[in-house]
């Protein structure tokens, strides 16, 4: 405590008169803004079990804040993603070959796995400027660029927000929207819809580049209840257009009665598939529909953050959030916040395990996990403290979970009992570091 | 058509709501605890940021909040 001493006894009395009188010793005028700086900065790493996806990553939020409540924020995001992922195919009792997405080479899953690719490694950098602004005493805008690019990826998106206080600032209407041009180019080149995996070398069921666009808007409303209950309610339309396939992802060609993957024979010499394969295909449009609700509520020193969402789309899928925080002092200085989620969605109207060989294909199908029948939950623990400079340092471990079923009468013959949803087990591991200057 | 009726029907839930709640609310010195860090609605950006990011990519629904994760062709 000996080097907070204040250093003489007229700034004792100054600051001692000051927290008195519950004001704060004036600043110098000065000519200019003085800046002020804030940083959010976290390192997260995120693991999937089986060897799936590991990403590390590091991100950080800077804001310049202005006189007059104007605020300049910056992002950066880096990830580093390496691992494998499902392709889609189903197991079999036999080992299976395929060939990599770059068509270069081709790898071999043994008998009664679950096929994964694992050819997945990228670095993914994200950047996002924002600009905000009070327009008069009641109205706040902002306005931002968000881009990002990672091998095969690149997005680009603009975006701007509109919200104005009422009721004696009790109650906070607010209207934002974004578009953004995503670009596809993927390794290898994008398949044609429903093309066959071919050998090594051979290129023919694969074109450029794609594209997609997206729009996104909300509306929401923020509404103080009280002293100690703040809520918010918003809808969110969201619209994509464009190549909306997952390039990597195939679907196994089965047979109709045994529900077995048809054998391929490579071309003399050739190194290629073993099994016959079929690249997805997936609508090129997607409207989702989204209402959100949120509550803080203080308790005696303890909050509670809880908020639900319901999301409904033309792909058919459904789905429901709940997310509950509670963060719980300990002491002045510390707290900690156990957080629990829960998520559980629907399939997609053409979410199917495999293609029926000799029968006509559908429109659309994709065998992508991610579109399917599944329950998701997520435990974890934060804990927050204070440093003696008034910075904020975090540490958070969570557990997240994925379980999901088949539906019944996607299953043919042997693969009843064989197939199974590819449950999911990740950590997060998250240490983040305020300060400002 | 279905969608279009959802899309209205939450519109006018979100006036409703906000016309009822104009009775509702706190007078500006009663906004102590309000004003607190931990009683914003987002009070970790980053960390909302990448639970959304992480969400995004490996269920299919996005967004709620604010705007959708997005921005990467995830596996």
């Amino acid at each position: 405590m000996a080097e907070n001493k204040p250093k003489s006894v007229s700034a004792a009395l100054a600051a001692a008169t000051c927290s008195l009188l519950g004001t704060v010793p004036a600043a110098p005028v000065q000519a200019q803004e003085e800046p002020n700086w804030e940083f959010n900065t976290a390192l997260l790493y995120y693991g999937e079990d089986n060897d799936r996806v590991q990403d590390l990553s590091f991100n950080l939020l800077a804001r310049r804040l202005y006189v007059d409540d104007r605020s300049l924020t910056l992002g950066l995001t880096v990830d580093t993603l390496t691992g494998a992922t499902p392709s889609g195919a189903i197991r079999q009792n036999v080992p299976q070959t395929f060939t990599r997405p770059s068509g270069s080479s081709a790898y071999t899953i043994p008998a009664g796995e679950l096929p994964l690719d694992d050819t997945f490694k990228d670095t993914r950098a994200a950047f996002t400027v924002a600009w905000a602004q009070p327009l008069g005493r009641l109205w706040q805008t902002s306005v931002g660029f968000s881009g990002s690019r990672e091998y095969d990826y690149t997005h680009l998106g603009l975006n701007g927000s509109l919200a104005r206080d009422f009721n004696k600032r009790n109650t906070t209407v607010s209207a934002g929207l974004a578009i953004a041009h995503d670009i596809w180019d993927p390794v290898g080149g994008a398949p044609v819809p429903f093309a066959p995996m071919l050998d090594v070398g051979d290129t023919a069921n694969k074109t450029g580049s794609e594209t997609k666009d997206i729009i996104d808007a909300v509306i929401g409303v923020t509404q103080v209840i009280s002293r100690k209950l703040l809520v918010q309610v918003n809808y969110s339309f969201s619209n994509s257009s464009g190549y909306l396939t997952d390039p990597y992802k195939i679907l196994s060609l089965v047979d109709g009665a045994t529900g077995d993957t048809i054998p391929r024979v490579p071309a003399p010499g050739a190194e290629g598939p073993s099994h016959e394969f079929r690249f997805e295909n997936r609508p090129d449009d997607r409207t989702k529909h989204s209402l959100y609700g949120q509550a803080k509520y203080y308790m005696g020193g303890k909050v509670l953050d809880a908020s639900y969402r319901y999301m409904t789309d033309d792909w058919e899928i459904d789905s429901h959030t709940v997310d509950l925080r509670l963060r719980w002092p300990l002491g002045e200085r510390s707290y900690i916040e156990p957080h629990l989620r829960f998520y559980t969605q629907s399939e997609a109207d053409f979410y199917t395990i495999s293609l029926v060989d000799g029968v006509e294909l559908p429109q659309f199908a994709s065998a992508d996990y991610r579109l399917g029948n599944f329950d998701a939950i997520t435990a974890g623990l934060k804990y927050g403290w204070k440093t003696r400079s008034g910075n904020e340092m975090s540490i958070r471990a969570e557990l997240y979970q994925q379980d999901g079923t088949i539906p019944a009468n996607l299953l043919i013959g042997n693969q009843v009992g064989r197939e199974t949803y590819p449950d999911l087990d990740a950590i997060i591991v998250q240490f983040s570091y305020h300060f400002s200057r | 058509m279905n969608r279009t009726r959802s899309g209205i029907m939450a519109i006018v839930a979100l006036v409703v709501l906000g016309s009822g709640c104009s009775s509702m609310g706190v007078e500006p010195w009663e906004r102590d605890i309000l004003a607190k860090e931990e009683m914003q609605l987002t009070t970790d950006p980053v960390e909302a940021a990448i639970d959304d990011h992480i969400y995004f990519s490996k269920e299919a629904s996005s967004g709620g909040r604010g705007f959708g994760g997005g921005g990467c062709g995830c596996n």
